[in-house]
């Protein structure tokens, strides 16, 4: 009777958890069980034929060793297990408990009540101790997290499994003497590496993961569907989502990476790192065409300045702007077929549309329409290995080389973009000139403070050696002896290679596990506006070390699904948009304020990024008033949240690609202002427009009209719903009839509403709305409203004052934070 | 996290409660009385052909000669030495500003330089940030942030026409446009902002405008009291502040000209309109071209016209709003270009550059440093700051140092942001 209560008692435990385990954040990593007086916790407890569990246990009892069940949970599925539950026998079986600097095998009986007692408590010994604290302790610390020298061994980049950690001792270390412990010496260090210091990196990550309260599945989708397609959801995507949940979610995201606004997107995103449009014609009508100068069809659609028709001015900017953006066209190819993200760097072939392969010559690839300006297709320059976007001629201007830098800002370029390594900042202070002794002839040979970092740049410097500072293909030219050659790592290019030493260093790149990393990391970066936490300092707080040790947890596992997926980015932008960073929407426990004072994926939007989410919510852009749009909306210099020189592109903290190339991620003074001007603009705009529809086809007031009886009950609970509308369709906030946020609104109409109608009783105001407001003519194609014969779609006048009441709720909400950022 | 950026994150911007009060005490004053302007030739200029010149002289290792004048045509007037246009180069019109005699006859009394600068890099990213910074590691803000920062209040306190303007959050960089775009941002609510006549015809009735701007800043108030995600709220603080921070335009616009120039000139037009209205502090002034990697002669020569008429122009303006006792302008550049020509006739990157600085509390016509025939740095000795052979070699390092004490940058914002070197009295 007893043991079957004891049985139930842990199953009861498991059935319950394994229950829960959908919902619970799974921690990952090794998991050794620790005693910390008074508390034995026991991150991940085997029971054979059951499953998992996770236990915290309290003594309660010193004399008698007993301990009491404070806690249990479902156990994180990544964690090692650390003990194991013999149910025939009732016992607790713990190999390795951490006591301080000391490991014990213990061993726990369950007793009546629910208890357990210890009834083996034997001194354990890890082979890989001595031998850490011999030759690893020095630099990595006795405590395992790092020191001026060696890096935290805390939730390494190699701590992801005692293989790989195992064989990264063997081969690597101790620095500068690898052979000093390998094989099982190496293996032994690993064990004890990831059992000590990494014994408690699972459950802190998931507890800071924990902390964390992610938005419904239904808000992801639409920040989701703003931020990467730049439209709100469709009913379609909605019902998956709603019915089918996070796999419905995923669905409805694989869907909206198929269309094109997804790559535009994705352009801005990795332009943002590569920054190539630098050479488009905004910086300069042929910035990029100019870098042609030896393809003697470049300026192929200009006929002579007495011929040029008046085709000439938009095929000039085409096709310079076809040129500029072939790197980023590569990379939209990839994604778009679903290739793995290594044929970034590693593709044989560059892309062209119908107007770039006229400037390059090429006449050997099919297109559908070569004048259509999005159908980029791979193709080949004769005699040239291309090597991904590191032979594209924008790239290699963009990042010039000189004969004294001998390729070695690309090579930085090149670690930081796709390796995810600051070179400069690898030894921290770059040696002082004066303290450095340069007099030798090849310092960076032959002198150690130099090597440090010429040992990395110089091979992979060296492999661009066929490339010339203005990106041509010059193979054979000479280069340079007193520097490494070709390589990359402790790899040197193999002299009897028939292939490229640029593609030769491509294929090392992408086998490197760093190039995931910065993989993750630029995408990351273009999700949320942040850059991943950096790795804790010296100095850094014990928040800040839990930060980065859930956040970089957190990403290794969207990694490694990455990675599973053939690289696949795509599935890299669904794992970070399903991630609690993400999706935070708040703190459930104060106590991690600290810790998550980075955390969430809220940004300032940046210019395009209003400009396009205007668009998607409005249904036309930002660009004066709609009178004149159908003239407007093709001219460029009309978007007011893209052009710099006369607007505000540059005002509200865009980048150029060239002279500036970081955002303003906070708004200044004018920005306020810029932000202010939308605001009342789209609302003069916006508002009278909606009116103009039928209330089916209403995007702002499909629950008003202009004649809505404000004085009874029905026509205020209209209102209500409108502003209810108003505040899910604008900001995404699903507010109760009742919110005060509703009630907030609603006041400031009746506040306007009642000003207004009072103004006007004085004729202090007139019935006519501002002048800008009215709408005249039609927003598609210019023409007079008023028909000639028929009625008068005119609206001009406001003689209730409604339509500005309106208008004033619906600035007051376009300038919230919430519509400003995301 | 580095104890700079985690006192960023307690302060955000202008948020100077947040900050110990010594670190929110303006250097110079309450209101700022003294304005700091850096102008960045941005892509390397070459000093050789400006203020260090060394003429034709073969190179003893054969590289040639480091320019294509004669060393017979190097000019000087009072203690300054300057450049002659090279002998392939048609020089600009004598009556241009940017003509190396106009400029250095008008200007040379006010003009420091500091000569055999090593900025120990030949990367433009590293080279703008050492020479700006003070620092070749990342994380360090540009010296006019720093002046800007006891102001970080101030909507428009610190300028940015781009090139390194990192602040480290002390303060938000306001980047700028033309007069009509100020006009526009000056009257939010105005429909015809640009015209003065119409301008109070607004979107709103002014009764209107001002329910919606209160509903505003409560709104936010409330969501900042509700947000639990510590970044959200500091954004909503940050957002809070500045629009609180009632920046009026209405004095620049009155200040700018009709029509505001293009390039540096126009630049300098609004930075200093901005600074005499009181809205800014700081300013960077940037400038490209100068990355003559090849056809060197002709493309450094146009673009250092360029930057000398910007330079007479700024001064002009300082001129014009009597700032002259107020506006301390510090020229640079990423560094400076081999002492030698390329096959393709340009010159690459050289780590050794110059630092020219003119206005308020300098005293001009002096030359510090030095070069030698090859253009390699000569040792100072940092007491008399005579080249001396047994000297220091000067960095942007020691620049800072003495830019720093000089414009009053606080002991808590040095040591946020430490320099770590001997102090050299170049702007006393």
């Amino acid at each position: 009777m007893k043991k079957s209560i004891q049985h139930g008692l842990i199953l009861a435990i498991l059935t319950c958890l394994l229950a829960l385990s959908a919902s619970t954040h799974a921690a990952t990593g090794t998991s050794m069980p620790t005693f910390v007086h008074p508390v034995l916790t026991i991150p991940r407890i085997d029971v054979e034929g059951y499953g998992s569990l996770s236990l915290r246990l309290v003594l309660e009892n010193e004399a008698t060793l007993t301990f009491a069940i404070a806690e249990a949970a479902a156990a994180g599925t990544g964690l090692s297990p650390g003990a194991t539950f013999n149910l025939q026998t009732q016992t607790l079986d713990i190999p390795v408990v951490q006591v301080g600097a000391e490991f014990y095998h213990v061993q726990l009986r369950l007793l009546p009540g629910d208890k357990f007692q210890v009834s083996l408590a034997d001194a354990a010994a890890f082979a890989g101790q001595a031998t850490y604290n011999a030759q690893c302790a020095t630099c990595h610390g006795s405590d395992g997290l790092g020191g001026s020298i060696g890096i935290s061994l805390k939730n390494c980049a190699t701590c992801s499994s005692a293989s790989v950690l195992s064989a990264k001792i063997n081969d690597t270390m101790p620095f500068g003497n690898p052979s000093a412990c390998v094989g099982t010496c190496a293996a032994d260090i690993a064990a004890y590496i990831l059992t000590v210091f990494n014994a408690s990196t699972g459950q802190q990550a998931s507890a800071v993961l924990q902390a964390i309260d992610t938005m419904p599945l239904a808000t992801t989708l639409r920040n989701a569907s703003l931020q990467l397609v730049s439209r709100l959801p469709t009913a379609a995507e909605e019902t998956l989502v709603s019915q089918q949940g996070e796999n419905g979610l995923r669905q409805a995201l694989d869907g909206m990476m198929k269309e094109e606004a997804f790559y535009d997107r994705l352009s801005e995103i990795f332009n943002d790192m590569l920054h190539t449009n630098r050479y488009l014609s905004t910086n300069g009508a042929e910035a990029a065409l100019q870098l042609m100068r030896r393809f003697p069809n470049a300026r192929w659609f200009d006929p002579g300045v007495d011929q040029r028709g008046t085709d000439y001015q938009f095929n000039r900017i085409t096709t310079n702007n076809s040129v500029a953006t072939e790197p980023l066209e590569l990379i939209n190819h990839v994604v778009r077929n679903d290739l793995p993200m290594t044929e970034i760097l590693t593709a044989d072939y560059f892309m062209v549309n119908g107007y770039s392969a006229k400037s390059y010559g090429i006449s050997n690839v099919q297109f559908t329409n070569e004048w259509d300006a999005n159908e980029f297709r791979p193709a080949r320059l004769t005699n040239t290995p291309h090597a991904g976007v590191l032979s594209s001629l924008m790239f290699l201007n963009r990042y010039p080389t000189s004969a004294t830098n001998r390729n070695r800002a690309r090579s930085r370029v090149v670690y930081d973009l796709f390796l995810d390594v600051d070179i400069l900042a690898l030894d921290g202070e770059r040696p002082d000139g004066t303290a450095v002794d340069i007099s030798s002839p090849s310092p960076t040979l032959d002198n150690p403070d130099c090597v440090k970092c010429h040992s990395l740049l110089d091979p992979v410097a060296s492999s661009f050696r066929s490339w010339n500072l203005r990106g041509v293909y010059t193979p054979n030219a000479a280069w340079y002896t007193d520097m490494l050659q070709a390589g990359f790592a402790s790899d040197v290019f193999p002299v009897t290679s028939n292939a490229d030493e640029l593609q030769w260093l491509t294929a090392q790149l992408v086998e490197d596990p760093r190039f995931d990393d910065a993989m993750v990391r630029i995408v990351f970066n273009g999700l949320t506006g942040q850059e991943p936490l950096d790795p804790p300092g010296e100095d850094a707080t014990t928040a800040e070390r839990d930060a980065w040790l859930a956040q970089s947890a957190h990403l290794d596992e969207i990694k490694a699904v990455y990675v599973a997926d053939n690289r696949n980015l795509k599935t890299l932008v669904t794992e970070l948009v399903l991630s609690p960073y993400w999706r935070a929407e708040g703190l459930n426990d104060t106590a991690f304020a600290l810790v998550h004072e980075e955390t969430g994926a809220a940004r300032l939007l940046t210019p395009e990024m209003l400009h396009r989410r205007i668009e998607a919510l409005f249904g036309f852009q930002w660009r004066g008033p709609l009178d004149q749009y159908a003239t407007n909306r093709n001219v460029f210099s009309t978007a007011r949240l893209l052009d710099s020189r006369l607007y505000y592109q540059q005002i509200y903290g865009g980048i150029d690609s060239f002279a500036i190339t970081e955002r303003l991620s906070d708004p200044n003074g004018l920005m306020v202002f810029v932000q202010e001007r939308m605001a009342n603009e789209m609302a003069c705009y916006g508002v009278p427009n909606d009116f103009l529809a039928s209330a089916a086809q209403r995007r702002l007031f499909p629950h008003v009209t202009t004649t809505t009886d404000l004085t009874s009950g029905q026509g205020q609970e209209a209102v209500r719903r409108n502003i209810q509308h108003l505040h899910r369709y604008l900001l995404g906030e699903e507010l109760a009839l009742t919110d005060a946020e509703i009630e907030h609104s609603y006041a400031l109409f009746a506040t306007v509403l009642q000003d207004g109608r009072a103004a006007l009783a004085s004729n202090a105001e007139s019935s006519a709305l501002p002048a800008r407001c009215m709408r005249n003519n039609s927003l598609l194609t210019g023409a007079s409203l008023n028909v000639s014969g028929g009625t008068d779609g005119r609206l001009r006048n406001d003689p209730d004052y409604t339509i500005r009441a309106w208008m004033a709720v619906v600035a007051y909400l376009l300038s919230d934070y919430r519509f400003i950022y995301a | 996290m580095e104890r700079r950026n985690f006192l960023r994150l307690l302060a955000g911007y202008g948020i100077a409660g947040a900050l110990p009060m010594s670190l929110c005490t303006p250097a110079w004053s309450a209101e700022a009385q003294r304005f700091l302007i850096t102008v960045n030739a941005s892509g390397g200029w070459d000093p050789t052909d400006l203020i260090d010149p060394k003429g034709n002289a073969m190179r003893a290792d054969g590289l040639g000669p480091v320019n294509h004048y004669a060393a017979s045509k190097i000019k000087s007037i009072g203690n300054l030495y300057y450049a002659a246009y090279p002998d392939d180069v048609e020089p600009p019109a004598t009556d241009s500003p940017g003509h190396l005699d106009t400029f250095f006859a008008k200007h040379h009394q006010r003009l420091l330089v500091i000569n055999g600068i090593d900025t120990q890099t030949n990367g433009h990213e590293t080279g703008t940030r050492f020479v700006w910074s003070g620092r070749l590691e990342e994380g360090y803000p540009t010296v006019a942030a720093l002046a800007a920062a006891p102001y970080a209040s101030q909507p428009m306190a610190f300028i940015s026409n781009g090139g390194y303007d990192f602040t480290g959050a002390l303060v938000a960089p306001v980047r700028t446009a033309s007069a009509g775009t100020f006009t526009s941002l000056a009257y939010p609510n105005s429909q015809y902002a640009d015209n003065p006549a119409l301008r109070a015809s607004g979107y709103f009735s002014e009764q209107s405008y001002r329910s919606v701007d209160a509903a505003r800043q409560l709104r936010l108030a409330r969501l900042q009291q509700s947000e639990t995600l510590p970044m959200r709220a500091a954004q909503m603080a940050r957002l809070a502040t500045v629009r609180s921070s009632e920046l009026e335009l209405d004095g620049l616009l009155g200040l700018l000209p009709a029509q505001v120039s293009g390039g540096l000139k126009g630049q300098a037009e609004v930075a200093i309109a901005a600074f005499a209205s009181g809205l800014a502090v700081s300013a960077n002034l940037n400038l490209g071209g100068f990355d003559t990697h090849g056809n060197h002669d002709e493309d450094q020569t146009a673009a250092l016209t360029e930057l000398l008429e910007g330079i007479d122009h700024l001064w002009e303006q300082i001129v014009l709003r009597g700032l002259q006792d107020r506006v301390t302008v510090v020229i640079g550049s990423d560094f400076g270009r081999t002492p030698f020509y390329n096959t393709g006739d340009g010159k690459d990157h050289w780590n050794i550059t110059s630092i020219m600085a003119m206005g308020a509390g300098i005293t001009g016509n002096r030359v510090i440093g030095g070069t030698d025939v090859n253009f390699e740095a000569r040792n100072l000795n940092p007491d008399t700051l005579e080249v001396h052979s047994g000297g220091i070699i000067v960095t942007p390092k020691h620049v800072h140092r003495a830019l720093r004490d000089f414009i009053g940058v606080s002991t808590e914002l040095d040591n946020l942001y430490p320099l770590n070197v001997e102090k050299l009295a170049l702007f006393a």
